[in-house]
């Protein structure tokens, strides 16, 4: 039985509370040993430069707190796909790829088409990726990008408006497969798979679809996908995705995987064109002071707004880049 | 038979009304009658008690309304050999629900992430240095499903933990926050989340105020999440309460 005094006596043997300043450092170096061994293999010195440097504001690659990595973006990489996009975030690499294929739509919603997200963590990214290896991290970020993109489940404040791959209500529908892979993994992976996810969107084209007029009324109807005919999809109400990682007693974004071994939480938001929140996860099992919370979130609002602007410079240059070769 | 046809039918099919297709207007309003009569911000009220299974090293039973939640804790044993030699304890955390426990037969497998979200509320609570090399097994079970299932197999979790003996730093509560039109909607029924707009989940450790875990869905502005935070981290604290005196009172009735 856990008692009263029992929790007392926990707490005066770890310290007044593990999120007390100054306390923090040695705490997460003490308590995540197996992590940070696992993956990256870090010294004790390796470790304390890393915290030392986030806490004075310059990181181990010389860039700030709330900076991010080079982002390079490259749409139409994949020509089966409806769309295509690869993101390089630094050493990250990411490719998300769209397929649209007619279904039938659910029978809770028939006015709206399906998504699916899916992610894939290859094994040439990492060898712990091989087998089953990868299953574990594939499924939490496939989770989390459904969360930040799919909205609640009436399906509002979702970045993908449903009702738009609706073609015979109740009858037909565009079901969108939407497919990351990761091809190299160097921290950040989720920022990097919504950022690919949003430029594969712009990048797509769905088909246009006639349906004969003379279909009987509980048949299913006839269609006709025209082969030249393409709808742009619209990408305008698709969030971007900002991880804050915390480490110590300050938060960074675009965390090399170097630096996500040190962390000891992270929060991912998805926020739209509009500053409204689409979505957050909490990784990372350490707690969180709801204020700190808060607090990151107002920091990620004001981050998203420089993201989506690189963004959206660099989707357009890459499409004006395809459209000339 | 034969000659009964048109009558009542032999077989029998559920309702279609099941499935209703659209949204009740009623949602839309700014004032409706919850259908179970409570509050906005009231919350259902919590049946707990430990000691429900008999061969863990620790269990509870939970029932939030209609949402029935068992669950038992084993270990700490020694972890598979295959594992890496870690200096602290591993936690191991499997959700699933019975096939009875959704209106529609075997549905509740659809929640294949909810083993990670309580893999993560719990992590951060336990002392997980205080067994080394061994594993402790948490594995829940959705007897039946009436909504914030969840949030009932995290509070649920940490009180069968409690029970077995692991060390916590503190109970974690777990609550959550549908987002129905313009109304916040707290400890959702399951008709309510099939219809909401957004939802937030929050479990924390309520007397060292720390959130462990955090999910939000939907589209939400800022006042608005401060103010579904402040509902979700005030009835934490309450459940935290009524965890802690259901552990008293196990404890007290042993030593009578």
């Amino acid at each position: 039985m856990i008692t009263v005094e029992k929790i007392i006596r926990e707490e005066r043997f770890t310290g007044p509370s593990r999120s007390a300043p100054g306390l923090d450092r040695e705490i997460s170096a003490l308590s995540f040993p197996a992590q940070s061994q696992g993956m990256v293999g870090l010294s004790f010195g390796e470790q304390h430069f890393i915290q030392g440097g986030i806490a004075q504001d310059l990181r181990s690659d010389g860039r700030k707190r709330l900076t991010y990595r080079p982002i390079s973006i490259e749409t139409g990489v994949i020509p089966q796909a409806n769309g295509s996009a690869r993101v390089k975030l630094g050493a990250t690499d990411v490719i998300a790829s769209v397929k649209a294929e007619l279904g039938k739509p659910s029978p809770f919603q028939p006015d709206k088409g399906k998504v699916s997200i899916y992610v894939d963590c290859s094994p040439t990214a990492a060898p712990v990726f091989e087998g089953r290896g990868g299953d574990e991290l594939s499924a939490e970020l496939s989770t989390a990008l459904q969360r930040c993109l799919l909205g609640g489940k009436s399906g509002t404040g979702a970045g993908i408006d449903l009702s738009s791959l609706s073609i015979v209500e109740g009858k037909i529908c565009w079901d969108l497969y939407i497919d990351g892979l990761v091809v190299s993994s160097d921290g950040n992976l989720l920022d990097a798979l919504g950022a690919a996810i949003k430029a594969a969107l712009s990048n797509t084209g769905i088909p246009k679809v006639q349906v004969a007029a003379s279909a009987p009324s509980d048949g299913q109807p006839e269609v006709d996908i025209s082969d030249e005919e393409f709808l742009q999809f619209d990408t305008s109400g698709v969030p971007v995705i900002v991880t804050l990682t915390k480490v110590g007693r300050h938060y960074i974004v675009d965390a090399t995987s170097e630096e996500e071994s040190q962390m000891s939480s992270a929060i991912s938001v998805s926020v739209n064109r509009q500053g409204r929140i689409c979505g957050l996860t909490k990784r990372g099992g350490a707690g969180l002071d709801p204020s700190v919370i808060l607090d990151m979130v107002s920091v990620t609002k004001h981050v998203s707004e420089q993201l989506m602007n690189k963004l959206d410079s660099e989707i357009s240059a890459a499409e004006a880049c395809e459209e000339e070769s | 038979m034969a000659g009964k046809s048109g009558a009542t039918p032999t077989t029998y099919s559920p309702s279609p009304t099941t499935q209703n297709k659209k949204r009740p207007p009623i949602f839309n309003d700014v004032d409706w009658v919850r259908s179970d009569a409570r509050g906005f911000q009231q919350c259902r009220p919590a049946f707990l008690r430990t000691g429900a299974v008999n061969a863990a090293s620790g269990s509870a039973y939970a029932e939030f309304g209609n949402t029935k939640v068992i669950v038992s804790v084993f270990g700490p044993r020694e972890s598979k050999k295959a594992m890496m030699y870690s200096d602290v304890g591993r936690l191991n955390c499997n959700v699933s629900y019975t096939t009875f426990a959704t209106p529609v037969r075997g549905q509740g497998s659809d929640n294949k992430e909810f083993s990670s979200i309580l893999h993560k509320a719990l992590e951060g609570a336990i002392i997980l240095d205080s067994f080394p090399k061994t594993t402790v097994d948490v594995f829940a079970l959705v007897l039946e499903s009436g909504g914030s299932d969840l949030p009932v197999v995290i509070s649920c979790a940490s009180l069968a933990l409690a029970d077995a003996g692991i060390m916590m730093y503190d109970l974690v509560a777990s609550v959550s926050v549908s987002c129905l039109g313009k109304n916040l909607v707290i400890d959702p029924i399951s008709e309510e989340e099939r219809y909401q707009d957004g939802s937030v989940m929050i479990s924390c450790m309520p007397s060292r105020n720390e959130v462990t875990q955090l999910t939000v869905t939907g589209e939400w502005s800022t006042p608005k999440i401060h103010e579904a935070m402040e509902l979700c981290l005030d009835a934490c604290s309450k459940l935290g309460k009524i965890m802690r005196s259901c552990l008293k009172e196990a404890t007290s009735a042993l030593q009578e």
